[in-house]
């Protein structure tokens, strides 16, 4: 039992730390759709530098690729304007060929001296996310460049009158999302697969987008999300581990995380709770600031 | 009532302002100004007066092509508002600038050069009670300020003003969206700022009155120049409007005489809930007959929307019944009120009255769509549809280069004459025009005025919803005052006394 | 009006562009796509001018690429078309995907169930079915946006997976199995597209979809009705349009557009025939994605999109030759396919402001 736990607590992981990145940059006006492609980007910018220098190096190359790969959906979509959507669908399907010709020749395992820490079973990466979770918290509601950021993402032009850095903000806030959506997939690759196989986020990406949904926008729940889903996804890829006489087929259960990905959307975006979500929303999401 | 002139020190002055637009309009021209300490120094002009450059150019929002600011004396140049902000100027905007799904500290507090990595709400909270005592202002600093009245929110824009240190106030219309109750106390308040030697800058288009009540001085700007500077004492209101106008303004429109005819709507008990789930229309019950205009006077938010919403079919109706023509409509969706005759101006023009991508056929189309003499076995019939919106687009003075323009384009006025070709011709019966002046400048006003009670010549039935009690007043044949969602009494328009019905709107007559 | 102060150009909002800026604008990423692609193929050792010229004559050449890229091409025409209706009222239909998955299944289910039926009724019927269970699969993701209010890009990239792994349950080890490997059964001979000069014929459907949903659009009053709701929401209220039913409709049509391209994908190819290993039909589904981008890039004109489609097609065939002729790494072909779309996606930056420079 105790294996499969450690193994959920390694996909919420994944999730948590890509999602409250996502969660960062919502929270300054900025979707970033491109996540699944940010998270690919990290993974193989990770997987590589594990192989050729280690695991500190992996996480800290994913981190930097993925804050690129921010800038760069921070500068369409914030200093060119660019719909949201169509920037991140951009980054996504530019992840997606370039991550294919760049690490597929690298698929396989990584080599016996590349094997990450754990501690019974569960790498410390997970008190990591803990901690980030945490600090994005902190950072959200207790300082100044929190209240800065939740203003920028409700109402640029208030914000801009009280003397915030609107662009500079956002440009912030999407670059740190795409470092932990980087870190998030180099943590996926080395760690929880400790191998390359062709596009291996599989969907998780989605998943930690969705997450920032769910999560009315606040850190502390995300955390709760993060750790349901990474419980089902894991069922959905090893039920055995939980009942050995599982009788599903396994695409069957494949789909769990995505159907029960609707079924929340459904019920959160019901009347009773889409006035709480609409005003926790942040205002001003997807919207690109256009100072007349 | 008015003090002398001149006596406080100058903060801000202008020198030779001049903008122009790309294009070549001259928006500001060889504008000369001065603001002094304790002192209420309105500035008035029309929509596209150039006051709104002159605003945003006294905050740092656009640079002047030429001319010099002085701020206490030393010439200065703001290259954003932060630069203005940091010179003690001050801003309260009119689409107020606040985020509210925030408190009213944490709106404060945002941006303060001084509060600090982590925040420490409990200093700011102390110096912020100093503050509002000093000036007498009451107000719940821990509210979010999307749960406060238009007039309060206001305060909040003052009050993080004055925080920042602010020694110059800048108001753009600042009585627009507050209630009679409220606006008096926001006079007295301004009184006892201007007491307290901070220059204050009213701007306004509408309500002269009020800036009568209050400045000290007043300057007219018209097309970009400085047509009048006045002290108030010396000022009359007909005097002033004429300058802003440029001509000699009608106050009275007369109202024709017609017969009052058959009944067009009933409508018994009506109740319905607004977006947040209240009540905010309760048990209103009338009757509209042809060729009568029905105006329900009232501060926003009382429960209009809701009215004008629920008769259009746009809002679930809780209890009780509306009938049109002697037919019950109260579950008849919008298109078979549409098709029945009744015509809806919304209060939003842009976006809702009007799309902005679309072109002015394409605009008209909005009310033809349904139309079977402009489809053709589910197609549009582009020419038949063309025909008919160079006519009403004539007939209505919408000024454009052609049919093909987008709306997008188009200014104020110009947009509301589009709304009205494109409802007025298709409505028989049932004009319900919600809030159709507001915003307007004189002449477009004045223009929509007279098309309402055209409406009513030819016999129809004219709901009008207004915040402006004396448009009620001038051409209204019945005038139902809103207060919380209820009417607070009909009278005819003949027994309508203004005070009375001033009173009666802001829930102030009972208790006379 | 934004003003960049130290490179003293100006930024000119430009409300709105007609179709020969379009066509300047997007000639004008292409270029700049193809410079930055050159510096990859130059650290791969290979003349970036020889490699396009490979690219583009093995793409056009009847013999060769044509067919492939003629067939590729148009099925990104079924997936733009299916994202353009939607998005004419302003939703995201990032569900052609799924669609296009439900749309095989539809199609193939009857293929297999009939194997004996005349070709002439056979292939209308698995066309139909096929748009059958795109609608459907669609109309799932408008109900869910426009009855329910879920965000339509989640819910559609959702039943994306759902769609993904319904098909693998089918063929790997499922009642489809073939004998190859994690295959499906082929298709009967009955099932099998005509060709019509070097195309099959669901790609002249296509390109009839396309002309059909222009005057749709343009012309008739549910197109007129979707634009209305598209522009604003508000407005279609006030004029009594039914939003929960136009975004039911839009998601339906594009989710029968997209499900066409089910049959159009595997019986129009005689190098399918079936359905492949499942990485296989994973990597044409997120071809599909391409239609969000194309159909921008054309305004969401589907006449434009014609045109569009087969060139963007070209690129995906012709580039295959960079790894199968001049021996380059696995990969680069996709990658210039990626660049293609972030050029795109960036330079609709210009479809909104023009740079002027100031004097």
């Amino acid at each position: 039992m105790w294996p499969f736990i450690a193994r959920s607590l390694e996909v919420a992981t994944i999730l948590l730390i890509a999602a409250v990145g996502e969660l960062l940059n919502q929270r300054s006006g900025v979707i970033n759709v491109g996540i699944e492609g940010l998270m690919l980007l990290g993974a193989a910018a990770g997987f590589i530098a594990a192989l050729f220098w280690g695991l500190i190096p992996a996480f800290i190359i994913g981190m930097l690729i993925g804050g690129l790969f921010g800038l760069v959906h921070a500068i369409l979509s914030t200093s060119l304007k660019v719909n949201q959507v169509v920037s991140g669908m951009g980054i996504w399907l530019f992840a997606m060929g370039f991550v294919t010709y760049w690490a597929d020749r690298y698929s396989g395992p990584l080599p016996r001296g590349v094997v990450s820490p754990r501690i019974y079973e569960l790498s410390p990466m997970f008190f990591i996310a803990l901690i980030i979770v945490v600090v994005i918290w902190f950072i959200l509601s207790k300082t100044h460049l929190g209240l800065k950021v939740k203003s920028v993402g409700e109402n640029p032009f208030a914000a801009e009158v009280s003397g915030v850095k609107v662009i500079r903000t956002r440009y912030l806030c999407t670059i740190i999302g795409g470092m932990l959506a980087g870190l998030a997939g180099a943590f996926l690759s080395t760690t929880y697969l400790g191998a390359w196989s062709h596009l291996p986020t599989k969907g998780l990406g989605w998943i930690a987008f969705a997450l920032v949904m769910f999560s009315l926008w606040r850190p502390l729940i995300l955390l709760g999300g993060a750790l349901t889903f990474g419980f089902i996804w894991q069922f959905a890829i090893s039920p055995e581990t939980i009942y050995a006489g599982i009788p599903a087929p396994l695409p069957l259960l494949r789909m769990l995380p995505f159907v029960a990905t609707i079924v929340v959307l459904t019920i959160i975006s019901r009347e009773k709770f889409r006035r709480k979500w609409a005003l926790s929303r942040p205002e001003a999401l997807g919207e690109p600031y256009i100072k007349e | 009532m008015h003090r002398e002139v001149g006596r406080g020190e100058a903060i801000l002055e202008v020198r030779g302002l001049t903008k122009i637009y790309p294009g070549g309009v001259v928006a500001l021209d060889n504008v000369d100004l001065e603001f002094k300490s304790g002192e209420i120094h309105a500035i008035l002009g029309e929509n596209g007066a150039g006051k709104t450059t002159l605003m945003n150019i006294l905050f740092g929002v656009l640079q002047p092509d030429r001319g010099e600011i002085y701020v206490h004396g030393r010439k200065v140049r703001f290259r954003s508002p932060l630069d203005a902000i940091n010179m003690g100027i001050g801003m309260v905007h009119q689409q107020r600038k606040l985020i509210p799904a925030h408190t009213v500290l944490e709106n404060i507090i945002l941006g303060h050069p001084e509060a600090g990595k982590i925040l420490d709400f409990k200093k700011v909270r102390r110096d912020i009670e100093e503050l509002c005592r000093k000036y007498g202002f009451k107000i719940d600093l821990d509210a979010r300020v999307w749960q406060l009245s238009a007039g309060e929110q206001q305060l909040v824009e003052i009050l993080r003003a004055l925080y920042r240190g602010a020694k110059i106030l800048i108001l753009d219309e600042p009585t627009s969206v507050l209630t009679p109750l409220e606006t008096e106390a926001f006079l007295t308040s301004l009184k006892s700022m201007s007491r307290q030697e901070i220059a204050l800058v009213p701007f306004v288009t509408h309500k002269l009155p009020e800036v009568f009540a209050i400045s000290d001085r007043v300057t007219i700007l018209r097309r970009g120049k400085v047509v009048k500077r006045i002290e108030t004492k010396d000022a009359t209101m007909k005097a002033l409007a004429e300058h802003m106008v440029g001509k000699e303004v009608l106050f009275v429109l007369s109202k024709p005489k017609v017969s009052i005819g058959g009944e067009i709507l009933k409508v018994e008990n009506l109740s319905a809930m607004n977006d947040k789930g209240l009540l905010a229309l309760k048990n209103v019950s009338f009757t509209i007959r042809e060729g009568e205009i029905f105006g329900i006077a009232g501060v926003s938010g009382n429960g209009q929307q809701e009215l004008a919403e629920v008769l259009a079919g746009l809002r679930r109706v809780e209890t009780g019944r509306i009938i049109f023509m002697g037919r019950d409509i109260t579950n008849a969706s919008v298109l078979e009120r549409l098709k029945m005759g009744i015509g809806y101006i919304p209060s939003e023009r842009l976006g809702v009255g009007v799309i902005g991508g679309f072109s002015l056929a394409e605009n008209i189309l909005m009310s033809l769509y349904f139309d079977k003499e402009f489809v053709n076995r589910g197609l549009l019939n582009y020419k038949k549809i063309r025909e008919y919106a160079e006519k009403v687009i004539s007939e209505f003075e919408v000024v454009a280069p052609s049919i093909n323009t987008k709306a997008a384009y188009l200014s104020g006025g110009n947009l509301q004459r589009l709304v009205l070709s494109r409802v007025i011709p298709k409505t028989s019966k049932l004009l319900i025009a919600n809030l159709p002046t507001t915003g307007l400048d004189i002449a477009a006003t004045e223009y929509v005025r007279k098309r309402l009670l055209e409406c009513k010549e030819k016999g129809m039935g004219v709901l009008l919803i207004s915040d402006d009690l004396d448009e009620v007043l001038q051409i209204s044949d019945k005038i139902a005052p809103i207060y919380e969602g209820r009417f607070v009494s009909i009278l005819q328009a003949e027994e309508a006394q203004k005070e009375v019905v001033g009173a009666m709107m802001t829930g102030a007559y009972s208790e006379r | 009006m934004t003003s960049l102060e130290t490179l003293k150009l100006k930024l000119e909002r430009v409300p709105v562009v007609s179709g020969g800026q379009a066509v300047r604008i997007s000639l004008l990423s292409l270029v700049f796509s193809f410079i930055i692609f050159s510096i990859f193929l130059s650290i791969e050792g290979a003349n970036p001018i020889d490699a396009y010229s490979n690219i583009f004559s093995f793409a056009l050449d009847p013999n060769l690429g044509l067919p492939t890229t003629l067939h590729r091409g148009l099925f990104l025409l079924f997936s733009t078309l299916a994202f353009v209706v939607a998005y004419s009222a302003r939703l995201w239909n990032v569900g052609m995907e799924g669609q296009f998955y439900l749309g095989t299944i539809g199609a193939f289910a009857v293929a297999y169930s009939l194997p004996e039926l005349h070709p002439a009724i056979l292939i209308p019927l698995m066309l139909l079915a096929g748009a059958i269970f795109g609608a459907g699969y669609g109309a799932l993701a408008g109900f869910l946006r426009g009855k329910l209010n879920v965000n339509e890009v989640v819910g559609c990239l959702m039943l994306n997976n759902i769609a993904f792994w319904l098909v693998y349950l089918l063929t790997v080890g499922g009642p489809w199995a073939g004998i190859a490997e994690s295959t499906s059964r082929p298709l009967p001979p009955n099932a099998h597209a005509p060709i019509i000069s070097y195309t099959p014929f669901t790609s002249y459907l296509a390109i009839g979809i396309a002309i059909v949903l222009y005057i749709f659009l343009s012309k008739s009053v549910v197109g007129y009705k979707i634009r209305v709701l598209g522009n604003s929401p508000t407005a279609a209220q006030h004029i009594g349009i039914n939003a929960p039913r136009t975004y039911i409709l839009v998601m339906t049509i594009g989710g029968a557009i997209a499900g066409l391209s089910g049959y159009h994908m595997w019986a129009g190819d005689p190098a399918f025939l079936m359905i492949p290993r499942p990485e296989a039909y994973k990597a044409i589904g997120d071809l599909t994605y391409w239609g969000l981008i194309i159909g921008l890039v054309c305004l969401l004109n589907p006449v434009a999109a014609i045109p569009t489609s087969v060139f963007i097609g070209s690129i995906m065939m012709g580039s295959t030759v960079l790894v199968r002729r001049l021996r380059l790494p696995f990969g680069l072909d996709v990658l210039f396919l990626g660049l293609v779309s972030i050029t795109f996606a960036a330079f609709q930056f210009f479809y909104m402001y023009k740079v002027r420079r100031m004097k």
